[in-house]
């Protein structure tokens, strides 16, 4: 188990208060935020590159935020590699295990593992000038994990590729912590890599941790319109409690002059009546109904009449913009491409939607 | 095009003017005189003190101005701005006046007592070194550092989170990668040393078989109108300098990693 508590930095104009962490053994944990939040900061504070102003890390049952960098065991992978240019791959994988006097024989069966599962066998008497950018991030991943770290720090690992060399690391990430369960600490401001490859995140934005939890958990139910407007959610509407019905079991929020009946497992905490809250609507979630097609009991609760303002193909999938007829609340609504071409839609065209229960959030 | 023309004839015109300088030289010299000038007692002399002067206080110039300049480069601290800007004192200083200030300290307390402590330095051996060592530290440092902030410190964190120490991550990476820098550093302090006048004249005098290096004894010479040996010492001199150049050109091209 890593576990950071209290970590207080103060560098410059950036300043981290009380931050905290823990990570399981063999965990891939994400720290998420915008670009310029200070995760690098943070990521070097935990190398032990920059003494915090207070604060204690723990890798394991060791305390270790007194201890230089080389007695911590964690080791790191900048985004920009920092490959020893004077050293071969070859020397370059090794230079961990020879910085710390192991013996190389100890190793040879782990790391030889690892040559094989990363494909950089032809690569070992290459210097790093010679390698392609997928090449590099394969020695540097490789070169961080063979002195067995007890924590492996990265730092935007999948920045600045090409998306087939992107797509080709992902996976060899992926295949690298399934295969060698190394506890993982990486920093990135993109959260579909984060939900690809991450066990759990922790979203830090403003200085500050927004919300800590499993991959689904954060993108189905993000904690605040921080977290929302982070991972790029679209559909946020503030509203007022109105009423609760069915002993309770939902809510009525009021936006716009629309009532929408919302579960009261929408929402982590309890409501209360006339408290403003944030709606939000999961655009992948709305139903375009079909004309003379019934609808399922469950449904009719949310059932809003509008126009389609706008329609785009983003090759994937249709992104289909539709605007109530009362209360004009705008919202986008996702559709796979089977379900486009059958539902025959067109821009001034005049729909139904429904919103099932799984389609909305709502936040404090 | 007379944009272009006009930037390539700037540059052959600095070539033409240092070229007809050094021919001339070559020009005023008869080949009986030159090697008489050369083999001369009093020439070796100048050429051995030089070459051992320049590089006893190249080597001090290095075991100060390496370390400060890895500090200079990879740290902040107080004062740093401080030191940065009293590295171009020998710059701004003329060598004489540099000379000149050493005269003043080793007659203040402080200087007297180094002196009567056994070390003399005013008209003696250590003093070449000291003037030598005072005109290319400053320099020194600065080139050195130039090399360091090449060397993006990211390499050194790699380094330590995989298990070195500073002092490793410094021989073991930052070293070698900064090495080519580094040692052109060290040929341009060199060469400087070598061809210093004005600090070591003022300081150690020109005591023909004791302290006249290469440039004092071309001083002396002119002095005395003995224009063979002047142009034979000026010659050496060039000599040295173009291969000190070359010698940075070369490691250039050894030391490369890209």
């Amino acid at each position: 188990m890593i576990k950071i508590e209290g970590l207080t930095i103060l560098l410059g104009s950036f300043h981290l208060k009380d931050f905290r962490i823990e990570i399981a053994e063999g965990e891939f944990h994400f720290l998420l935020g915008p670009t310029g939040s200070g995760k690098t900061l943070i990521l070097e504070s935990i190398i032990g590159l920059h003494k915090p102003k207070k604060g204690k890390i723990w890798i394991g049952e060791k305390e270790v935020q007194t201890l230089p960098p080389e007695q911590r065991e964690i080791s790191y992978v900048p985004q920009d590699l920092a490959l020893f240019p004077h050293l071969s791959v070859k020397e370059n994988i090794l230079y961990g295990i020879r910085a710390k006097n192991h013996s190389l024989k100890t190793y040879e069966e782990y790391v030889g593992s690892l040559v094989q599962v990363m494909k950089v066998e032809h690569l070992l008497e290459r210097y790093p000038a010679n390698l392609s950018g997928g090449e590099k991030k394969r020695v540097a991943l490789l070169r961080a994990l063979a002195p067995k770290p007890k924590l492996l720090l990265l730092d935007e690992p999948l920045s600045g590729l090409d998306p087939s060399i992107k797509f080709e690391i992902q996976q060899l990430l992926k295949t690298l912590h399934t295969s060698f369960h190394p506890t993982v600490l990486c920093v990135s401001h993109d959260f579909e890599e984060a939900y690809l490859l991450g066990d759990k995140m922790t979203i830090f934005i403003d200085g500050k941790v927004e919300q800590v939890g499993k991959r689904d958990d954060v993108f189905l139910k993000p904690r605040s319109k921080y977290v929302a407007y982070f991972l790029g959610l679209k559909n946020l509407y503030r509203g007022k409690v109105l009423t609760k019905e069915d002993m309770d079991r939902r809510w009525i929020l009021g936006i716009n002059g629309l009532r929408f009946s919302v579960p009261a497992s929408a929402w982590e905490g309890q409501a209360e009546i006339g408290k403003e809250m944030d709606l939000y609507i999961r655009p992948e979630e709305v139903m375009i109904l079909r004309e003379g097609k019934s609808v399922k009991e469950s449904l009719k609760r949310n059932i809003f009449e509008g126009e389609i303002l706008d329609i785009t193909n983003r090759g994937r999938h249709h992104t289909v913009l539709f605007q109530t007829i009362e209360g004009r609340i705008p919202f986008e609504i996702s559709i796979p491409n089977y379900a486009f071409r059958n539902l025959d839609l067109s821009v001034g065209k005049s729909v139904k939607v429904a919103l099932r229960d799984e389609s909305l959030w709502v936040m404090e | 095009m007379t944009f272009r023309y006009t930037m390539i004839g700037a540059a052959i015109f600095i070539f033409i003017f240092y070229f007809v300088l050094l021919a001339s030289l070559l020009f005023s010299a008869s080949l009986k005189g030159f090697w008489e000038s050369l083999l001369h007692p009093s020439t070796l002399f100048s050429i051995r003190l030089s070459l051992i002067a320049a590089t006893i206080a190249t080597l001090l110039a290095v075991a100060i101005g390496l370390p400060s300049a890895y500090a200079l480069s990879r740290f902040e601290f107080r004062g740093k701005r401080i030191v940065d800007t009293f590295l171009e004192i020998p710059i701004i200083m003329s060598p004489i006046a540099l000379g000149a200030s050493f005269l003043v300290f080793f007659n203040t307390p402080i200087g007297e007592t180094i002196q009567r402590k056994g070390i003399f330095f005013v008209f003696e051996f250590p003093g070449i070194l000291l003037a030598q060592f005072a005109t290319i530290a400053g320099l020194a440092t600065r080139l050195m550092k130039a090399s360091l902030d090449e060397i993006s410190p990211r390499y050194e964190a790699v380094a330590r989170s995989l298990g070195s120490s500073s002092w490793q991550a410094f021989y073991r990476v930052t070293l070698p990668l900064s090495f080519r820098g580094l040692l052109a550093s060290v040929i341009l302090s060199w060469a400087k040393a070598a061809g210093e006048f004005g600090a070591t004249v003022t300081l150690a005098g020109a005591m023909p078989g004791k302290t006249e290096t290469m440039p004092v004894a071309i001083f002396t010479a002119l002095a005395s109108a003995n224009i063979e040996k002047a142009i034979v010492l000026i010659l050496i001199l060039v000599f040295l300098g173009l291969v000190a150049l070359y010698a940075v050109r070369f490691t250039g091209k050894i030391y490369r990693y890209d």
